[in-house]
C-alpha cells in the first residue's frame, strides 16, 4: 500500500521561540535530526547556549504578571482556541512524529489525541484551580480561605519517545493556572514541538507565555539553576531523573522527575489467553518498546506457561515492521543507531546468561529501509529473576518470558524491583486482581490492560526509581504542582 | 473504473483506510451507474447512494481522528483483505436491474466488511465498533432495496 506523504522532506535549521518570536540560535552549534526509518537527515536543531536560555527565562518572567492577572476563564479560552487549531492540524502533527521518532501512524495519531486531551483538560482551569474557604474558620467573625496562586516561570526537559504528548503533560496546566513556561524538547525529536508551537502562536497566547529553547545539557542546567525558575518537570532515564531531582532541589525548585521502568505483565492460569495476548502485543511492541509503560517481563503462572509462550511467539511473528507512514505497519524502528545497539546488547547478554531466544529480531531486514534502526519483535524464554534482562530497562521490542509458581511469587518479584512504574495482571478472578492492585508497589496498575497510560485528567503516576517528586504530571496533580496555596484570614472591624 | 488501493486490515488505521477506499469505490461506481443511459430510471437513486457513501467517508475520517485510544491499539490479526474487496470496474450497457445487481454486490461485500470489523473492534475500541456496526447495517438496508428492484 502507498505510504502516507511526509509533511516535509527537510525541515531546515530550527529556531527557538522566545518572547513570541522565532529566533535563530546564536550558539552556531547544530546537530542533525535523523529520520530513524530512512536514515535521512531531515533537519538541524540548535544547541542553544546558557545565555539564550537565560534570555528566554527573563522573557517568561516579564510576561508572567500580566498573564497571571488574566482571568482564568480568559486563559481557558485561549486553550479552547488552541484545541481547535490542533484538531485542524491533527494529521500533520501525527505524521511529523512518525518522521522524526519512527512510531507508527496509529501510535502517532493516538499520541496526538492524548496531546489534545491535555489541552482540553487544562481548559477546565476555572474549576480545577478553585480554592476553598470556611466562614468563621479562624474564630467568630474571622473567615479563613485558601487561594490557589500561580508561582512564575516553570520549565520542562523532555524525552524522545513521545515528542508531542509529554511536554503537554505539563505546560498547559502551568500556563492555564497563570504561570509562564519554557520547553526544552528532546534534541532527537524537536520537530513536533516546533510545529505545535506554531499552532500555539496562532492561538493567541501573549509573547513570553510559552517559549521553546532547543539544546542539550547547557539549557537544562540553566533552567535548573536560574533563580527565576520555580520548578522543573522531567521525563527520561532514572539516572538523569535523579540528577535533575537533586540538582533542581539544591537550587530551591519544585521537581517532578519521571524515570525509567521495568514493567511486568502477569498471566494467571485463568487468563483469557487470546484477548490477553492481543493486549500484551500492544504493550510490548507499541512504539517499538520505547515507552516507560511497555511490558517487558511476561510472567506466566503455573501451567498456562507453555501454551501462552507458544501462542505469544506465533502472534509476535505476525507483527509487521516497517515505515510508520504505511498504515498497515504494526511496529517501526527504534530511535537511533545507538538505541539499536543498546537493545541488541541486551539480547546478546540474555543469550550469554543462558536464556533461550525463541524469536530473534536482531537481524531483521526491512526492504527499502536498509538504513533504518530496526529491531524485530524478540521473545526470550527461560528468563530468571537474577538475569540482567529481568532487571534492567531495555527500551526496545524485547520480551523476557518468566515462569513462576504463584501470584505471591510474582508480586514479590515486582516489589523487589528498584522500579515502580507499572504492572499488569491478566485474570478473570476478582480476588487475584484485588490482591495484585493492593500489594504491588507500582504507580500504575493494570487489570487486563497492559498499557496503563493515565488519561489527561488522572496523574501519570510512578513509584520508587520510576519517579522522583511528590506531584505527577497531568490532571489535578499538575494543577497542584504549578500552584501554591495562599491562606488569607479576614476580619472586618 | 474507480481506482482504489485496499490495504491489509491489520491495524486500526489500515482498517479505516480500507473502509475509506470502500466508500470512495462505492461512491465512484454509483456516480458512473447514474450516468448510464440504460439505467436512467435509477439515476436519482444511484446519485443519492453516491452522496451517502461520500458522507460516510467523512464519518470514517472523524472516527480515525477522534475514536482511537492509543492505550488499546492492539494489532488486528483476524481480517483478510481478500475477503472484502469490491469490484470497482463498472460494466457498461447495464439496464437498471443489472446496475442494481452490481451495486447490491458492493453493498453486500461492504456490509460483511463492516460487520466483521465491528465484531473485532468491539473488543478493541467499542466506540469505533458502534460506528462500524451502523455502517454495516446501512449497507444491508441498501442491499435489500437494490435486490428488490
Amino acid at each position: 500500500m502507498a505510504l502516507l506523504s511526509e509533511v516535509k522532506k527537510d525541515y531546515g535549521k530550527l529556531k527557538n521561540y522566545v518572547n513570541g518570536e522565532w529566533v535563530d540560535s546564536t550558539s552556531g552549534k547544530y546537530i542533525d535530526i535523523e529520520n530513524p526509518t530512512t536514515g535521512e537527515i531531515i533537519g538541524q536543531v540548535p544547541m542553544s547556549s546558557a545565555d539564550e536560555t537565560k534570555a528566554a527565562i527573563e522573557a517568561a518572567h516579564e510576561a508572567w504578571w500580566a498573564w497571571r492577572e488574566t482571568p482564568p476563564i480568559t486563559r481557558a479560552r485561549v486553550f479552547f482556541k488552541l484545541k481547535e487549531i490542533m484538531e485542524q492540524h491533527f494529521e500533520n502533527i501525527a505524521r511529523i512524529m512518525v518522521q522524526e521518532q519512527g512510531k507508527t501512524i496509529d501510535e502517532a495519531r493516538g499520541e496526538a489525541r492524548r496531546t489534545i486531551e491535555n489541552v482540553e483538560t487544562a481548559a477546565g482551569v476555572p474549576t480545577m484551580m478553585m480554592g476553598y474557604n470556611l466562614e468563621d474558620g479562624a474564630a467568630e467573625a474571622i473567615d479563613e480561605e485558601a487561594v490557589i496562586s500561580p508561582l512564575g516561570v516553570f520549565g520542562a526537559v523532555c524525552p524522545f519517545n513521545f515528542p508531542a504528548m509529554i511536554p503537554y503533560w505539563f505546560w498547559p496546566y502551568a500556563v492555564a493556572t497563570g504561570n509562564t513556561y519554557i520547553i526544552k524538547p528532546s534534541s532527537q525529536v524537536p520537530l513536533t514541538q516546533n510545529y505545535l508551537t506554531k499552532l500555539v502562536e496562532q492561538a493567541g497566547f501573549p509573547p513570553g507565555v510559552l517559549n521553546i529553547v532547543n539544546g542539550s545539557h547547557e539549557v537544562s542546567d540553566t533552567l535548573m539553576e536560574h533563580p527565576l525558575v520555580k520548578g522543573i518537570s522531567f521525563v527520561g532515564s532514572t539516572p538523569t531523573a535523579k540528577y535533575i531531582y537533586k540538582h533542581s532541589a539544591e537550587n530551591g525548585k519544585r521537581v517532578q522527575a519521571q524515570g525509567g521502568a521495568k514493567n511486568s505483565l502477569v498471566v494467571m492460569p485463568d487468563a483469557v489467553l487470546d484477548r490477553s495476548i492481543s493486549n500484551m502485543l500492544a504493550s510490548t511492541y507499541g512504539c517499538a518498546g520505547q515507552r516507560c509503560l511497555a511490558g517487558s517481563n511476561l510472567i506466566a503462572i503455573g501451567n498456562i506457561a507453555d501454551p501462552f509462550v507458544k501462542s505469544f511467539v506465533e502472534r509476535s511473528k505476525k507483527i509487521k515492521v516497517g515505515y510508520g507512514l504505511d498504515e498497515s505497519v504494526n511496529m517501526g524502528p527504534v530511535v537511533s543507531a545507538k538505541a539499536k545497539k543498546k537493545v541488541i546488547d541486551y539480547i546478546d547478554g540474555a543469550e550469554r546468561e543462558g536464556a533461550k531466544i525463541l524469536l530473534d529480531g536482531r537481524k531483521i531486514k526491512v526492504p527499502g529501509y536498509e538504513k533504518g534502526h530496526f529491531v524485530g519483535p524478540t521473545v526470550i524464554d527461560g528468563v530468571t529473576p537474577d538475569m540482567t534482562l529481568a532487571k534492567e530497562e531495555v527500551f526496545g521490542p524485547v520480551v523476557g518470558m518468566m515462569r513462576m509458581e504463584s501470584l505471591d511469587e510474582a508480586i514479590e518479584f515486582i516489589n523487589k524491583s528498584p522500579f515502580g512504574n507499572a504492572s499488569t495482571i491478566y485474570t478473570q478472578n476478582g480476588k487475584s486482581a484485588r490482591e495484585f492492585r493492593y500489594r504491588c508497589q507500582v504507580g500504575n496498575v493494570g487489570i487486563n490492560v497492559g498499557l496503563v497510560a493515565a488519561m489527561a485528567y488522572f496523574p501519570f503516576a510512578g513509584y520508587k526509581n520510576s519517579f522522583f517528586g511528590d506531584l505527577h504530571g497531568q490532571g489535578q496533580d499538575a494543577i497542584k504542582f504549578f500552584t501554591d496555596r495562599k491562606v488569607v484570614i479576614t476580619r472586618w472591624f | 473504473m474507480v481506482e482504489c488501493d485496499f490495504p491489509e486490515c491489520n491495524t486500526f488505521g489500515s482498517t479505516i483506510r480500507f473502509a475509506l477506499e470502500l466508500e470512495k469505490g462505492a461512491a465512484g461506481v454509483y456516480e458512473e451507474l447514474a450516468m448510464q443511459p440504460g439505467a436512467a430510471s435509477g439515476a436519482e437513486m444511484f446519485r443519492t447512494l453516491a452522496a451517502s457513501h461520500k458522507k460516510r467517508g467523512e464519518l470514517l475520517e472523524f472516527t480515525r481522528q477522534q475514536k482511537l485510544n492509543e492505550m488499546i491499539l492492539e494489532p488486528i490479526q483476524d481480517m483478510r483483505r481478500e475477503d472484502y474487496l469490491i469490484d470497482t470496474k463498472t460494466p457498461g450497457g447495464l439496464d437498471v436491474k443489472g446496475a442494481a445487481r452490481f451495486a447490491a454486490k458492493i453493498e453486500g461485500q461492504s456490509a460483511k466488511f463492516y460487520l466483521d470489523a465491528a465484531k473485532i473492534a468491539k473488543d478493541l475500541m467499542a466506540e469505533a465498533a458502534r460506528i462500524m456496526d451502523k455502517l454495516g447495517k446501512e449497507n444491508q438496508v441498501n442491499k435489500t432495496k437494490l435486490d428488490s428492484l
